[in-house]
């Protein structure tokens, strides 16, 4: 379904985490899909079973799955609700992105240029 | 569940362990590195009931494990140095295995054929030292263990059949809870398939923490300043270690990622990088700290 940077630096987890967020808000993955098994992933991935079944208890915390006793996790359909605090942290974020890019010599213009308009789609990078 | 409990070990003058504690909860691979001579091998050969410790106690789900047929039954042990019975073919052994062994499957080992793909026929010791060792993983696996305890497993397998053999540890662990104990150097190969580490260091655990936690309590400051580096900076970060190349400091820090930030924040520095730390590096700076440096041979 995904890889994983294995070399990177960042817990497996919270790759894990950011990967499946990933696809549920792009989309791939569909409102009430079934999430691959615990088992599957973590043979598939080749990681601690441990790590993808706590992978998935943030999911189903932050609100981006629900999980159904002896049948698996589903992607939650409309997650907009309660990320509030989430926006408010990525839009910190961003504007000291923003204020890094401008120190750096960008003009405001051309950071502009960057934000997607509707026809193109976003280009989700890390 | 493998409960360790204050357990020391002693051969002649030399302490091999000194007050070991650590606990591995079912369903969870736990790695254990250490330095060379640390007591790795001899802390899993008391666990695998080889050795007796001098003193301490070793449980495995509540059972003593030395002289103790039911638990030995149920568990895998792969030493580093694997011993063969002489002139035996892959199939003798797996016969002797399966007479030891109560929950010997044939149906796995026929299955785990296909997996490794070696002709039974062939003697143990006419093949090579990596084949030997996915023969251990054969039978091992075969048995169906509850427990197992690997002695630096993954040596001399090459790359796909390591992640054939992490992928076939990973599906017991999933699928039965299998408890597994397993010793590395390689730090990198721990790092993907453990759920918690331990290190240990001339006898002692130095450290032994979930390893996201562990990753996410420790951080790597890079940082540079337009003008001098503020000296209150280092003394107020607390940090593990600190190191300068050029204009920019290299500290290391204990905290979660937004604390750090605001912290270093506060000295408007030019250039702010937080990294997580690799447990190669964690290994390294908790080694520093004990005594144990890399610094004068590697720069």
């Amino acid at each position: 379904m995904f890889e994983l940077d294995l070399r990177s630096r960042a817990p497996i987890y919270e790759q894990l985490v950011a990967k499946i967020k990933e696809l549920i808000v792009t989309n791939v993955l569909k409102p009430d899909e079934k999430l691959p098994t615990v088992r599957m992933l973590a043979s598939e991935l080749t990681i601690n079973p441990n790590t993808v079944q706590k992978a998935y208890r943030e999911l189903e915390y932050r609100g981006y799955v629900y999980s159904v006793p002896g049948k698996g996790n589903f992607v939650k359909p409309n997650v907009a609700k309660d990320n509030a605090l989430r926006m408010q942290t990525l839009e910190k974020e961003l504007v000291r992105i923003m204020a890094e890019m401008i120190y750096l010599g960008m003009t405001p213009r051309e950071i502009i240029a960057l934000v997607p308009t509707e026809d193109q789609g976003g280009n989700v990078n890390d | 569940m493998i409960e360790v409990e204050r357990v020391s070990k002693q051969f002649m003058d030399i302490e091999a362990l000194h007050d070991v504690t650590l606990s591995v909860h079912k369903g969870s691979i736990y790695g254990l590195v250490g330095s060379n001579g640390a007591g790795k091998t001899t802390l899993l050969k008391i666990l695998a009931g080889i050795y007796k410790q001098d003193g301490g106690e070793i449980a495995i789900d509540s059972q003593p494990v030395f002289e103790n047929n039911s638990v030995k039954a149920r568990t895998a042990f792969i030493p580093d140095f694997l011993y063969y019975f002489h002139n035996y073919t892959i199939q003798d052994m797996a016969t002797f295995y399966s007479r030891i062994y109560p929950q010997w499957q044939q149906e796995r080992y026929q299955k785990l054929q296909e997996v490794f793909n070696i002709p039974v026929k062939r003697r143990i010791k006419t093949l090579s030292k990596g084949m030997q060792r996915q023969v251990a993983f054969w039978l091992g696996l075969s048995i169906l263990p509850d427990v197992m305890i690997l002695d630096e497993p993954l040596d001399g397998l090459d790359p796909v059949m390591r992640q054939k053999v992490k992928s076939l540890i990973i599906q017991d662990v999933a699928e039965r809870a299998m408890t597994v104990i397993i010793s590395s150097h390689n730090l990198r190969d721990l790092e993907d398939i453990c759920d918690y580490i331990g290190i240990l260091h001339q006898g002692k655990i130095l450290i032994q923490k979930d390893l996201d936690d562990l990753k996410a309590d420790v951080h790597k400051v890079q940082v540079a300043f337009s003008g001098d580096t503020p000296p209150t900076l280092i003394q107020d970060m607390h940090s593990l270690y600190h190191e300068k190349r050029g204009s920019v400091s290299i500290l290391i820090v204990r905290g979660s990622y937004d604390e750090i930030i605001q912290q270093v924040q506060a000295y408007h520095p030019a250039i702010l990088d937080i990294l997580p730390l690799t447990l190669e590096e964690i290994f390294i700076y908790e080694m520093g700290d004990n005594g144990y440096e890399i610094k004068n041979i590697c720069y």
